[in-house]
């Protein structure tokens, strides 16, 4: 009698929960009795889901796949265990799996039926995934009768028919709002698209082209991989391929330990983050939304002496009716991405990677509000990246322990314009360029961190051509310039970030959101590493009534670069008047000839940044990496410009005593650590805090009483303290 | 790869080219780092305890007699490693629109009503060793609180001499100062 693959799922979590081996693997055998072979079949899969992922740019038109390459492809075991993934965005290789497990577990076999050239679709983040822009392609592969393997492709969509403004809607907050979800549907067999089913995305979607386009592109790459895997199985036997794809998950698991073991340093590492929900006056009808909240998440980690990492949210504030509550699935995604580019990324990146960790997401918790199928989940994702960011913080903090200072690396969100409306072409659809690839990285103790170029997403960053995007968008892109104001300081500076700086032109109607990929915004993440600073606040600008006409006709400047924040060019070069929109903005209106600016603080800088060597404050004064105002103002450093060797001269002696007076200035500005301690703890006592503050305490309390008690113990307030709830 | 000392020394500096630094973050990593680490740190300590653990740039987990303190590589001591080493220095506070802005001008800076900055400055040497931005009101965050006994005997397997269990003993200093604070005022 032929096992279900309900049966086989539940076997293989048995086996892992007896022997805590994957499938029971307590002994792998065949892989290590030939390593050439091991390799060159793990090569072979590798190979396959990297052509698969190429394919599908060669056959999607969306400026998503082909500009950005927000796209990844997976190899399943028939469990829904992920085996391998292609390069692309990592975060989709365990919430693919769990797509499939949710159908294995709900009856697909029996009641819906998984045959050869069978295909599903799967957006519904209320199971899986990072939000329902994130569209699942799933195939499954069959051996003589038998299912053998899924393949799986995730593709960001521009549209999924969300209600306005956009793919990633900010003011939505039910379910509905966000557009169509698939449950695992099954939408087309012996390779092809049912017609009800094309004809229903041709009614539903503004970009039906385009999603559909997608869809032949995943179809083709998810064809291209089941062809290898069927070739592969030809060549060594299916019995040989099931026990090697198991066995590459359990060696990576154990591999992943001995990274651990070997990179980091057991003990108990803490770090802290806040998100910004700002919903009060967002044109909701669900009334019950509109409030404004901060949401506390408070992280630790724990490094045990196996190697295994338990990552505690103990502490964490309520879940909302917004769109940006995390999920137990969404956090396993950004797990994987950030171990990918640190830990992992010399070996298979699989499930394996993964099994090392535990995740503790106390229930009722902005990270596992239970049930999300009521809520809209559109920026899911927003919550769980950026946590994930802040947490690359603490894991570099270990690599900085254990001597591998190198692999320092940290990241930090990015936010920009989204629009709907009218565009160019007269069609009415969401308008959204990307972020991605704006964003410098964090520092490490050996060098500055990358200028834009690092995005925790995904590590082939790209920005995308600026052309193409003004092709799909009724835009015109101003600037593509470094900001020097936008590095974290330190004796090794963050990376700097490119601000976005659009021209609406061409377009009509147009309705401005946000492209949300975080949550903090008043409050910094806590990512200076080593006394480096963060960067700054988000400074978000949007210009209407512009005079750009008239500038352009008397060809007179325009804006290109942020300036001084203190004294912006905007502000200056433009007559405007301007409105400066927060992280998560209500929806306005835009024209043609208004300008949209979104210009980012970086990650952390490292060190002291009286420590940065001069000569390096040099060669950025020369790359116009930061101004003679930022080097005395942050640096300590007297710098002036040499008309006539055209380079910036470093004043050694003037600095040098600069940087003295910086540090007496320092100890006659700070106080004792217990000086802070009492006044502070007088502060809260008599609760001389913000409101949202107030509130945002009150909800870590309410779901948690050892942080209550940890609170109240670090400030010795009495036991009956509470923070009161406006 | 096994790194030269030379190298690890370069590398730690800054001083090593990109090619290099590149090569070394791509080949496999080398299982004694931790040890050619410690060996290239105490070289340039002017103090003689033995280095355990490094924890920033200028910090240290240090064996002094049968104690385990964090010390700064200018001498300055920062008590025992069990407590948030952050007690024992000095605090600049960010917490008003003015003193923001001289790190984040303009529209860059931080939202004081929400947000507080806490420079951890050594004592000894003036050097900032931590910068950290919270809620208003946040506990001083206890960054890194490593398990020495563990990662010795266990991980390098050269236990250390006197064993102790690794427990956060912050409140220990807390409930010092809570004490203080409440007692009236003494004859100073
Ligand atoms: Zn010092």
């Amino acid at each position: 009698m032929k096992k279900t693959l309900k049966e086989k799922l539940a076997e293989s979590r048995q086996a892992y929960a007896a022997t805590g081996c994957y499938a029971g693997i307590t002994e792998p055998r065949l892989l290590r009795s030939d390593p050439i072979a091991a390799e060159l079949f793990h090569s072979r899969l590798l190979a396959a889901l990297i052509a698969g992922r190429e394919t599908t740019k060669m056959i999607s038109g969306s400026p998503y796949v082909r500009e950005v390459a927000e796209l990844a492809i997976g190899l399943y075991t028939p469990e829904g265990h992920n085996i391998a993934q292609s390069t692309g965005i990592q975060a989709h290789s365990r919430p693919m799996g769990e797509a499939i497990q949710w159908m294995i577990e709900h009856d697909w076999e029996e009641k819906v039926g998984i045959a050869p050239g069978d295909l599903f679709w799967f957006n519904e983040c209320s199971v899986a995934g990072m939000h329902p822009a994130d569209v699942y392609d799933i195939l499954p592969v069959f051996r003589e009768g038998e299912l053998v393997a899924w393949v799986c492709t995730v593709i960001m969509e521009m549209d999924i028919g969300a209600v306005s403004p956009g793919c990633m809607p900010v003011p939505n907050v039910e379910r509905a709002t966000d557009g169509v979800r698939f449950a695992g549907e099954k939408v087309g067999s012996h390779d092809q698209l049912r017609h009800d089913i094309v004809t229903k995305c041709e009614m539903s979607f503004d970009m039906a082209d385009m999603f559909l386009l997608d869809r032949k592109g995943a179809i083709a790459a998810n064809l291209h991989v089941r062809r290898e895997v069927e070739k592969l199985i030809g060549e060594c036997g299916l019995e040989w391929f099931r026990t090697a794809t198991c066995e590459l998950i359990e060696e990576e698991r154990r591999n992943q330990l001995a990274r651990l073991r070997q990179r980091t340093v057991p003990g108990r590492y803490r770090n802290v983050i806040s998100f910004e929900y700002y919903m009060a006056q967002q044109p909701t009808s669900w009334l019950p939304a509109k409030r404004d909240v901060i949401r506390l998440a408070p992280m630790e980690t724990r490094i045990d002496a196996s190697g295994r990492v338990v990552l505690d949210f103990e502490g964490a504030g309520e879940w909302g009716w917004h769109s940006f509550n995390a999920t137990p699935s969404g956090m396993w995604g950004c797990l994987a991405i950030g171990i990918v580019q640190t830990l992992s990324w010399d070996g298979r990146a699989n499930l394996g990677s993964l099994l090392p960790f535990e995740l503790e997401l106390p229930r009722g918790t902005v990270f596992n509000p239970g049930d999300t199928r009521p809520l809209a989940q559109a920026n899911t994702w927003a919550t769980t990246i950026e946590t994930f960011s802040a947490w690359m913080a603490t894991l570099s903090q270990t690599y900085f322990m254990r001597g591998f200072r190198e692999e320092m690396l940290g990241f930090r969100s990015a936010y920009s314009i989204a629009m709907v409306g009218y565009d160019q072409y007269g069609q009415r659809r969401p308008l959204l360029a990307a972020c991605t690839g704006t964003i410098g990285s964090a520092a490490s103790a050996v060098r500055d961190g990358l200028d834009p170029g690092a995005l925790l997403p995904t590590p082939e960053v790209d920005r995308g051509n600026a052309e193409i995007w003004e092709a799909f968008v009724p835009h015109l892109d101003l600037s593509h310039r470094l900001d020097p104001y936008s590095a974290g300081a330190g004796r090794y500076r963050s990376g700097l970030c490119m601000p976005i700086m659009n021209l609406i032109h061409g377009g009509r109607e147009i309705v401005g959101s946000a492209l949300v990929s975080g949550g903090t915004y008043g409050i910094l993440p806590n990512l200076g590493l080593s006394g480096g600073y963060p960067g700054g606040k988000l400074i978000r600008a949007v210009l209407h009534d512009t005079n750009v006409a008239q500038l352009i006709a008397e060809r007179r400047p325009l804006v290109h670069e942020l300036g001084s924040p203190a004294d912006p060019d905007y502000a200056r070069l433009i007559e405007a008047r301007i409105s400066h929109p927060h992280h998560v903005p209500e929806p306005f209106a835009l024209a043609n000839g208004d300008i949209t600016i979104d210009a980012h603080g970086a990650p952390g800088g490292f060190g002291d940044p009286l420590e940065r060597e001069l000569e390096a404050i040099c060669r950025d004064l020369d790359n116009g990496l930061i101004t003679a105002e930022i080097a005395a103002r942050l640096y300590g450093a007297e710098a002036r410009f040499d008309t006539r060797m055209q380079s910036w001269q470093i004043d050694e002696d003037a600095s040098a005593r600069r940087r003295r007076e910086k540090r007496a200035e320092r100890l006659a500005r700070a106080v004792p650590a217990r000086e802070f301690w009492v006044g502070r703890s007088r502060q809260l006592a008599a609760r001389e805090f913000d409101p949202l503050i107030s509130e945002m305490y009150a909800s870590s309390m309410k779901l948690s009483e050892s942080f209550a008690q940890e609170f109240r113990d670090f400030w010795a307030l009495p036991a009956s303290w509470q923070p009161e709830v406006p | 790869m096994p790194l030269s000392r030379e190298d690890l020394a370069d590398l730690i500096d800054g001083r090593l080219p990109w090619p290099q630094v590149k090569a070394i973050v791509s080949t496999p990593k080398d299982d004694d780092r931790f040890q050619r680490l410690l060996e290239v740190l105490q070289t340039r300590v002017a103090w003689a305890e033995r280095i355990l653990m490094p924890l920033g740039d200028h910090l240290y987990v240090v064996e002094k007699g049968t104690e385990r303190i964090v010390k700064c590589d200018c001498g300055q001591e920062f008590g025992d490693w069990r407590c948030n080493w952050k007690l024992h220095s000095l605090v600049l506070v960010r917490d008003g629109e003015a003193s923001l802005q001289e790190i984040w001008p303009g529209r860059s800076a931080p939202d004081p009503r929400l947000c507080e900055v806490r420079e951890y400055i050594c004592p000894g040497c003036a050097t900032l060793l931590k910068v950290e931005t919270v809620p208003f009101g946040y506990p001083v965050v206890f960054d890194a609180l490593p398990d020495l006994d563990v990662f010795y005997r266990e991980w390098l397997h050269a236990p250390l001499s006197s064993e102790s269990a690794c427990e956060d003993r912050s409140l220990t200093v807390i409930g010092q100062w809570a004490a203080d604070r409440g007692a009236p005022p003494g004859p100073n």
